[in-house]
């Protein structure tokens, strides 16, 4: 897929899951635009009411040893342009892989 | 990485005057700064006496400084005393009595459930103080919590350690301390 020129015409959720997922090898991305949930609150009132705020769940071996603040500064990191054009807020959810699955199957069956 | 969120570039014409400006919150056991002396005296109402009611011009690049710092050096001092003096602090949009945003809600309604006084500052009162944030501390949006000077997390982090029990371990130090 030619990403030449073609970032600029891209939705902001598919520029996000872009550069979250080449930055950080996710093996979960799950990115959702949750704007309208928002729409009208006083700090975004007069912009405009589209693609303002998402939720981002990472799951990424990336965020190994770091600390809940630390993680969340790289994903605000990556998405710096996005939060100077018109991103208002992230909810984020950020995991390493054993994070999500404490209990690993030491029997590979499949 | 140092953040400058201009969305909005704002033209630098800060003028240093001795009247007050608008009171960015009210909340009994709060701070005093001025301009002049700096000093903090305890029991008084939080207020920049910087005059921030400059209108902010939204205009483009190419006529304004795009991306200077908001976090004066007066600033930062003022946010340093600030979070050394208060042991919770939350920067949040509206006040404590009237949160203006769902996340900062969830912070104020968790630390009230928790009964742990708090210093709560409206960042929606002045922009300098909003995008000066944001430099200080490393962090784009908003709320914003500290605890003993240190900078906790956003919503997302505070409900976390909220549900792990972290939240209410640090409170806990804090207030014995």
């Amino acid at each position: 897929m030619s990403s030449r020129g073609a970032a600029a015409v891209l939705s902001r959720a598919s520029r996000i899951r872009s550069k979250l997922q080449s930055a950080l090898e996710a093996t979960v991305l799950e990115v959702d635009d949750v704007s309208h949930q928002h729409a009208g609150h006083a700090a975004v009132r007069g912009s405009s009411d589209m693609e303002t705020h998402f939720n981002v769940k990472i799951v990424s071996p990336k965020f190994e040893g770091q600390s809940l603040v630390k993680r969340h500064r790289i994903v605000y990191d990556l998405l710096a342009d996005e939060l100077q054009s018109g991103l208002h807020a992230l909810s984020i959810v950020a995991k390493t892989p054993r994070e999500t699955n404490p209990n690993p199957n030491p029997n590979p069956a499949d | 990485m140092s953040w400058c969120s201009c969305a909005k570039p704002l033209t630098l014409q800060l003028q240093l005057q001795s009247r007050p400006a608008s009171l960015i919150h009210s909340h009994g056991g709060g701070v005093t700064v001025t301009t002049s002396s700096m000093s903090i005296r305890p029991s008084s109402p939080l207020v920049f006496t910087h005059n921030f009611h400059f209108q902010p011009k939204l205009k483009r690049a190419s006529t304004s400084i795009r991306c200077s710092s908001a976090l004066t050096p007066q600033l930062k001092s003022t946010l340093d005393k600030v979070i050394a003096t208060n042991k919770v602090v939350l920067f949040m949009k509206g006040t404590k009595d009237f949160p203006q945003c769902g996340f900062s809600n969830t912070v104020v309604q968790i630390l009230k459930s928790l009964n742990v006084p708090f210093e709560a500052i409206n960042i929606l009162e002045n922009d300098m103080l909003r995008q000066g944030l944001k430099e200080y501390s490393s962090w784009p949006t908003f709320p914003q919590l500290y605890i003993e000077g240190e900078f906790f997390g956003g919503c997302d982090i505070t409900v976390e350690a909220y549900q792990n029990g972290q939240l209410q371990e640090l409170l806990e130090k804090a207030m014995l301390s």
